[in-house]
């Protein structure tokens, strides 16, 4: 399981995090057999034990949820703050149960309802290809598996450390990728090719809530009461193609349920050149669909390194 | 104009390129990186540019990794784009 342990807080290249896992590949076939043999229950008890364990025994883990819950729970300290780092862990592995359980059990065993669904193809109808903006919340690949209705073909700017241990969903079923995934490391962040999709009229989904590979465009804007600095890549792009901006969050509802909501559109006006400060209003416009998540949401917020800290 | 003279006047002027002038920059130095000190979003401001200057489409990565090399490389393939 990918946990926060290992979800960097140096904030180094690329942001200061890793995708890699902290469980071994044993861990990781353990959770796998449970849920072969027990479905989805029978991996949540084992879970309930682990978080709990790696929450108490593992201050460094537990340090780095607080970036985030102090800033979401700011009056909170003491066993308070214990009990919301457990639960922000603990949901966290049950999202990636979640995903292995999409996986090895098929998409029925998790039904994932979509709000939004005629926006969205309104927004494709206009022919400048789409972008999604999405953020590390809720389960983003379970999500996915929902976009399959979308006529055309969806790319997904994704960063994956080498020996990273998480498989996802279509991966435990041996399936090929539902989507085309676009490497941040490649030439050019992968500029290039998000501008070749986009001007293909197909969707483009981007992380809005952390600076991937060797992007370094960030812009400043205000989130949780703090300065954090957030991607502008995908709102260049927007500027450049024309392409709408659509923020898609998803959040686990119940034990086999997940919704995925269009959760605001934004337009990024053309021919904004390329200094962050032109960006900055619609990246306050993602900021606060973000907050507004994370007020509903408040443990399905995944980002574990300290977003506050000083460039 | 040459297709490089011109390549190299709207490099300094479009993309606000200090301390250098067109003159200055040699034909083989590197967009990217070292050279000129481009970015990744300076990437999608010059096929913008490119396009509206020269009417020269970069589709997709296959076109760009060689053409954004250099002055020349880009020179070298809008000429080619042109030609055809």
């Amino acid at each position: 399981m990918s946990a926060p342990e290992e979800q960097g807080q140096t904030p180094a290249a690329g942001g200061g995090w890793t995708s890699r896992s902290i469980g071994s590949d044993l861990q990781h076939r353990i959770f796998y057999l449970l849920i072969r043999l027990g479905g989805r229950r029978a991996a949540y008890l084992l879970l309930y034990a682990v978080v709990l364990y790696y929450t108490l025994c593992r201050p460094t883990l537990r340090r780095r949820s607080y970036f985030y819950l102090q800033r979401r729970f700011p009056g909170r300290s003491g066993a308070g703050r214990l009990i919301d780092s457990y639960r922000l862990n603990l949901m966290l592995g049950k999202v990636l149960v979640d995903r292995a359980v999409v996986g090895i059990l098929g998409p029925a065993a998790m039904e994932v309802r979509l709000h939004g669904r005629e926006e969205l193809l309104a927004l494709l109808a206009e022919g400048q290809g789409l972008i999604l903006l999405n953020a590390h919340a809720g389960c983003w690949q379970v999500a996915m598996s929902a976009l399959g209705f979308l006529p055309t073909p969806v790319n997904m700017l994704m960063q994956r450390e080498d020996g990273d241990l998480d498989r996802h969903y279509f991966e435990h079923a041996g399936l090929a990728s539902p989507y085309r995934i676009i490497d941040p490391r490649g030439f050019l962040g992968g500029t290039l090719e998000m501008m070749a999709v986009l001007k293909k009229g197909e969707v483009l989904c981007v992380m809005g809530d952390r600076l991937l590979g060797s992007d370094r465009s960030a812009v400043s804007v205000d989130f949780l009461g703090g300065e954090v600095q957030f991607p502008f890549s995908a709102l260049k792009l927007a500027s450049t193609t024309g392409a709408p901006v659509g923020v898609l969050l998803s959040w686990k509802s119940g034990p086999n349920s997940y919704e995925l909501a269009l959760a605001g559109t934004i337009r990024v006006p053309p021919g904004l050149g390329r200094r962050p400060e032109h960006f900055a209003p619609s990246a306050r416009a993602f900021a606060r669909i973000l907050e507004d998540y994370c007020q509903r949401h408040p443990y399905q917020f995944f980002n574990f390194f300290d977003m506050w800290a000083k460039p | 104009m040459s297709v490089k003279e011109k390549l190299k006047k709207i490099l300094v002027e479009e993309l606000n390129l200090e301390d250098v002038t067109p003159a200055e920059i040699a034909d083989d130095t590197p967009l990217f990186g070292e050279g000129l000190g481009l970015d990744s979003l300076d990437a999608v401001e010059l096929v913008v540019l490119v396009q509206k200057h020269f009417g020269v489409e970069i589709k997709d990565m296959d076109e760009g990794r060689p053409a954004l090399q250099s002055i020349a490389t880009l020179a070298a393939f809008i000429e080619e784009r042109i030609k055809t």
